[in-house]
């Protein structure tokens, strides 16, 4: 069972849930690349400037370890990342699990994705404008020896560090993205996770991406806020575990 | 047991503290605002509780809030000098940074999230004039290293395509002086011509060496430790004697071990340090020219008298299109110590220079073996 991170954190965001699941899965956790203790020398500007690119490295990652009909569980921008990767890979993902999944955050004619261009734009601003103020708070904690981050990261545990550069690129990636002609195309078992109240993934877009993938399953947590596994890791084990 | 005038002043130092406080519901909603930050939103407190924080902040602020605030501040319990834009009532943003804390019960269950914020108008300038400042910087430095690297490769390019006209020259030269019936004054100038031609292709071979070390290929060296090198300084200094009778040159041989060089850059390293004593040193003095192994090391010393190297131009010496001060005809491009010197490097040798005014002397020193053979 492999467990992806959204725009924003890392890996750390599916402890509580993945905990639960070691019992009866072998469990992967990852960083994409340019967030938590992943290496920001791999980092591509062209390869990430879309969703395809980090759906590449979820198949890489797949490749070398030989999964196969394995259960993907992606937050946010990364249950699009695992859709594009179960079609790029087919018979590595039988399950599915998509947690707040957006296919297109923008409005477009009858799309109502909850985003204006000008909103993403103003987004994008603020992510440049507040360089230093986010990049005290989130870049990767370095205790002074970018040769052994090692030694860093044991000194000072980091949540949900971000290079600041990487991660307005990520959002521009993530945020100007389009990926409903996508959906139609999944085949694995899709199970859809949506919380009652999101403003970056609202409940129409999950019924969205639920009538879009075909025999898809839908779930409405009683949850507020974007990030379910975190403010109600309870709910979302119990639904992923009434799924797979 | 506090009194009430105690308590008052408490309930009153939260309402005007300097700086906004606000608690928040686990759902994010608005449970306490202080009279400073509804002040700061020219916003009514009693009208913002029960608010989701979406309403307080911008879009990018509440986007930033969803997807990097809140989850840091559930697996952290705090997080500390973010960066956030309020949103005023009149629509006007307000830059502060925000500190935040969890309040949980003793089973762990979130009770609530306190923050408090600092205006930051100043600040964010000051940032914002600190990333501009910065992305110009990176902008003017890459123009200037894609400037330089073009520069350099049209020497090179150029310096290449010279060599052509200047061998027809140089071949031209030698067959008129050859073969053809001249009277003194022509042969006098067909010597003079020939002596340019071989001045004009060192030129051309230093600025190659030059453009070839500034491009990252370094010098590159053909290594031979067999041949005997004391018959290449030797030729050396003859081609010079030859070019400048009048200069007494004194030379003093004792190579005994092999070298592990390339020839022909020793030879090259030794004629520019040979010729620049011919050019800067006293005329009446005789330059000494001394090669030895010694001590598991090639040692090559070039001396000559007349005035001393200013010691602020002895740091320089090595650095390219370095000139001393010497006539206008004798100007070079200011590159051969700068060549002597990468020659020196390549061989894992170094270079020194001693200058008084008895003596001027260039010692160059180099590993008899290379030291990366050694190693291996």
């Amino acid at each position: 069972m492999m467990f992806a991170h959204g725009f924003g954190c890392d890996q750390h965001m599916w402890t509580a849930v993945a905990r639960a699941f070691e019992a009866d899965f072998r469990v992967v956790l990852f960083d994409h690349v340019g967030a938590g203790q992943s290496d920001l020398g791999a980092y591509d500007a062209a390869k990430y400037a879309s969703l395809d690119g980090y759906a590449d490295d979820v198949v890489e990652i797949g490749r070398a370890l030989d999964l196969s009909d394995a259960v993907f569980v992606g937050h946010s921008v990364s249950a699009m990342i695992g859709g594009l990767a179960s079609v790029k890979a087919p018979g590595m993902f039988s399950d599915l699990i998509m947690v707040g999944p957006s296919p297109r955050y923008v409005d477009d004619d009858d799309y109502v994705g909850g985003f204006s261009h000008a909103q993403v734009e103003e987004l994008l601003e603020f992510l440049a404008d507040n360089h230093l103020g986010w990049s005290a708070a989130m870049a990767p904690v370095i205790m002074g020896n970018p040769d052994q981050p090692e030694l860093g990261a044991a000194l000072e545990q980091s949540f949900c560090a971000t290079d600041p550069e990487i991660a307005r690129q990520f959002a521009r990636a993530t945020f100007f993205s389009d990926n409903r002609a996508d959906l139609p195309k999944i085949t694995a078992r899709t199970l859809v996770l949506q919380c009652r109240e999101d403003i970056i993934a609202p409940p129409c877009v999950g019924e969205y991406v639920h009538a879009q993938v075909p025999g898809s399953r839908y779930t409405l947590l009683d949850a507020t806020g974007h990030c379910p596994n975190l403010s109600a890791p309870e709910q979302v084990t119990a639904a992923i575990r009434a799924f797979v | 047991m506090s009194s009430p005038v105690a308590d008052d002043d408490l309930a009153d130092l939260v309402e005007n503290l300097p700086c906004g406080y606000l608690s928040l519901s686990p759902d994010g909603r608005v449970l306490r605002i202080n009279a400073t930050l509804a002040g700061w939103l020219a916003s009514d407190a009693t009208a913002l509780v029960g608010q989701s924080i979406h309403a307080l902040l911008s879009f990018g602020g509440r986007i930033a809030y969803e997807t990097h605030l809140a989850p840091m501040l559930r697996l952290q319990g705090k997080v500390d000098e973010i960066a956030l834009d309020l949103l005023r009532s009149d629509g006007g943003k307000l830059p502060v940074i925000a500190n935040a804390t969890e309040k949980r019960a003793n089973d762990g269950t979130h009770v609530l999230t306190r923050v408090t914020l600092f205006k930051a108008v100043e600040r964010r300038a000051f940032e914002r004039t600190l990333v501009d400042a910065r992305t110009k910087a990176e902008a003017a430095a890459s123009a200037e290293h894609d400037d330089a690297v073009l520069r350099e490769q049209f020497i090179a390019v150029l310096g290449h395509d010279l060599r052509n006209p200047l061998a027809a020259l140089d071949a031209g030269v030698r067959m008129i002086g050859d073969r053809e019936t001249l009277s003194d004054r022509g042969r006098f100038l067909i010597t003079e011509m020939a002596k340019s031609v071989g001045r004009a292709a060192q030129l051309i071979d230093n600025v190659l060496d030059f453009a070839r070390g500034r491009l990252g290929n370094g010098i590159s060296l053909t290594r031979n430790a067999q041949e005997p090198l004391g018959p290449v300084i030797e030729q050396v200094v003859n081609e010079i004697r030859v070019a400048s009778p009048e200069r007494r040159i004194i030379t003093s041989l004792a190579i005994e071990e092999n070298v592990d060089c390339d020839r022909a850059r020793i030879a090259q390293l030794a004629s520019n340090l040979i010729a620049n004593a011919v050019t800067h040193g006293a005329p009446e003095i005789a330059i000494e020219v001394s090669a030895r192994t010694e001590g598991g090391n090639f040692i090559l010393c070039v001396s000559n008298g007349g005035a001393p190297i200013p010691p602020a131009a002895r740091a320089q010496l090595f650095q390219p299109f370095f000139r001393g001060a010497v006539r206008r005809s004798q100007q070079g491009l200011g590159l051969g110590l700068f060549i002597v010197n990468e020659i020196a490097k390549a061989h894992g040798g170094t270079m020194e220079v001693i200058s008084s005014d008895a003596i001027t002397q260039f010692v160059f020193s180099m590993p008899l073996t290379d030291s990366r053979d050694r190693s291996q």
